[in-house]
């Protein structure tokens, strides 16, 4: 594949002596999806964490796309082009689907304060233009219908799928997805792998955290394995399945357990 | 339990533009039209009703339109609303009196002060939340009122005297006691505010604030620069405070610390809760309310207090979210099919 969106490089990240992420190095590759996995525990979402800013990493560097990340503030990072998705549903309950959209979508826009007090042309032509961007969005992620109702009285199906709009609505580069399929039935489950691989095929570049094996396996072009804040694998799918380090993180050794 | 809000809403959305406009000028014409009404049902008895429109009653509306904008729209909770209140009122009195400079050339800078002390609050409180923000808050209002009655050139205690009225203009005059007259001045503050209100809920920083207001971190991390966006409403709130103590002033001539305690901030966030937070109508009804029924029911004497205390306690238990709340009317979904 093509050079690397973002770099992880010696990622280190304590809190107090706890480590939670020690030297933990990968990229992610322009228009991959990558596959992000590991026991519970393992650091997950604080790779998602310390990529988004949430936390200021205590070692390393984290790469953007040529730029380094560190000290850069939360809103920018999602300005510079990176998005997440929140593996407990965060949406604004109160909001319509589409102003959730539209709202992350906020993030590229000019016009602000006074331009919107004035009712400004320019204020006005991006408001309807984002509207429009907003239910393609929701259109293309096949919750279309659901524009105008509030997020808090979505199904459960359809405020994950909304998670993901949202964050798509900021025109990410890199879309960071912390288990998109929590709580999802089978058939379900199909219907969003094809949905992210669309995403993919749209021109995103796809970072995946998800705890279901045969969906990973099945949408990933890569993964990467994390376990006790340690990378211990980090190859196509075929054959990180087969890799004894990986097989030992999530079943145990039978013996020599030290 | 009928719902105001929703029939309200419905009225108005099947009004074309010339209904609208039609609806709106009657509304205000109504509400123009409040100081002739003093004979009727709505009359105070002991106090005089075109004064007590004036000061509580528009000035509350004013104010609590204000405060919403901080609490009901971007959820951020502040006890010191006072004291752009105050900062406003001081700067026409010490403007009003030591400069040639009438009030509406005051008003301005009134406002510009206010909105100058909210940058200066906002930025270091508003890195707090919930509680934390509340209590610096606090603080901030009682230390504009603590420096007005220690600081020489206030007026300590005494406060200022002698701050002059708004100079007429086109035949109108401001008397001392032209109540009518401030207030439809304050009226005009008013639409002006609503205004303003209505303009920015729905763009942009009106979804940036709600969204900050209902999850602040996920807000932060899809974008929205929360931060600014706090000491904006904080600013704007303070914009509001600082024109209604500018007008306070120069209509009651006299201020002292005194007038600017605690108890205004506690009042207008009563209203704003009482009345429905984050929903402009209702924040409006709220104030009209508690700046009306204490002297309404004056001839309780001592036993006013109570009997509003109760009524605050009542309305609470039934309705929790206050008389008209913020509640968002939800479309039906769409029927059209998308490709």
């Amino acid at each position: 594949m093509s050079s690397p969106l973002m770099e992880l490089k010696g990622v280190t990240m304590k809190f107090g002596g706890v480590v939670a992420l020690n030297d933990v190095t990968f990229d992610v590759k322009k228009q991959e999806i990558l596959g992000l996995i590991g026991p519970n525990g393992a650091g997950k979402t604080t790779v998602f964490n310390v990529i988004t800013g949430v936390y200021q990493i205590t070692g390393g560097e984290i790469v953007f796309d040529g730029k380094s990340l560190s000290g850069v503030k939360r809103y920018r990072i999602t300005k510079r082009g990176i998005a997440r998705t929140f593996q407990n549903i965060r949406l604004w309950g109160d909001m319509t689907a589409l102003e959730n959209v539209m709202t992350a979508a906020d993030t590229h826009k000019k016009s602000g304060l006074v331009s919107g007090l004035f009712g400004l042309p320019v204020s006005r032509r991006e408001e309807k233009r984002d509207k429009e961007r907003a239910q393609e969005l929701l259109d293309f992620i096949g919750i279309g219908e659901h524009a105008d109702r509030l997020a808090k009285n979505l199904p459960y199906g359809v405020q994950r799928r909304l998670e993901i709009a949202r964050a798509m609505g900021a025109e990410p580069k890199l879309l960071l997805l912390d288990e998109p399929a929590a709580g999802f039935n089978p058939a379900e489950k199909v219907e969003l792998a094809a949905t992210i691989r669309k995403i993919r095929d749209a021109g995103y570049t796809i970072l995946l955290i998800e705890h279901d094996m045969s969906l990973v396996m099945k949408v990933s072009d890569r993964v990467v394995v994390l376990d006790f804040g340690q990378k211990i694998a980090d190859a196509s799918p075929n054959i990180v399945q087969d890799d004894p380090r990986v097989i030992e993180a999530y079943l145990g050794v039978p013996e020599d357990a030290s | 339990m009928i719902n105001i809000r929703d029939k309200g809403a419905e009225i108005w959305e099947n009004q074309g533009r010339a209904g609208r406009v039609a609806i709106a000028l009657g509304a205000i014409a109504l509400v123009a039209a409040l100081p002739f009404m003093g004979g009727t049902l709505l009359n105070t008895p002991i106090a005089d009703y075109e004064s007590v429109l004036v000061y509580p009653i528009a000035m509350f509306v004013l104010m609590a339109i204000g405060l919403n904008i901080v609490i009901g729209k971007s959820g951020l909770l502040d006890l010191g609303y006072v004291a752009f209140f105050a900062i406003g009122a001081y700067t026409m009195g010490l403007l009003g009196t030591k400069t040639g400079l009438n009030t509406w050339e005051i008003l301005p800078i009134g406002i510009a002060m206010a909105m100058f002390s909210g940058i200066i609050l906002g930025v270091p409180a508003l890195k707090l939340r919930g509680d934390y923000l509340a209590i610096i808050t606090l603080g901030f209002g009682e230390i504009v009122r603590i420096v007005a009655l220690n600081l020489g050139a206030l007026g300590r205690s005494e406060g200022i005297q002698g701050i002059p009225t708004p100079p007429g203009f086109l035949g109108i005059e401001y008397a001392f006691d032209s109540h009518r007259i401030y207030f439809w001045t304050l009226l005009i503050l008013i639409l002006l505010a609503i205004w303003m209100v209505r303009r920015l809920s729905v763009r942009r920083a009106g979804r940036a604030w709600e969204s900050i207001r209902q999850d602040e971190d996920a807000a932060e991390l899809l974008g929205v620069p929360t931060f600014r966006y706090k000491v904006w409403a904080f600013v704007l709130g303070a914009s509001v405070g600082g024109a209604a103590g500018v007008i306070y002033a120069s209509k009651t001539l006299f201020i002292a610390p005194d007038n600017f305690t605690l108890q205004i901030s506690i009042l207008i966030l009563a209203c704003v809760v009482f009345g429905g937070m984050g929903n402009i109508w209702g924040v409006i009804l709220g104030a009209v309310i508690l700046g009306y029924l204490p002297d309404r029911i004056r001839f309780l004497s001592e036993a006013r207090l109570l009997v509003f205390g109760l009524v605050l306690v009542i309305m609470m238990n039934l309705r929790p979210d206050g008389l008209l709340p913020r509640k968002k009317r939800e479309k039906a979904p769409n029927k059209k099919v998308n490709s």
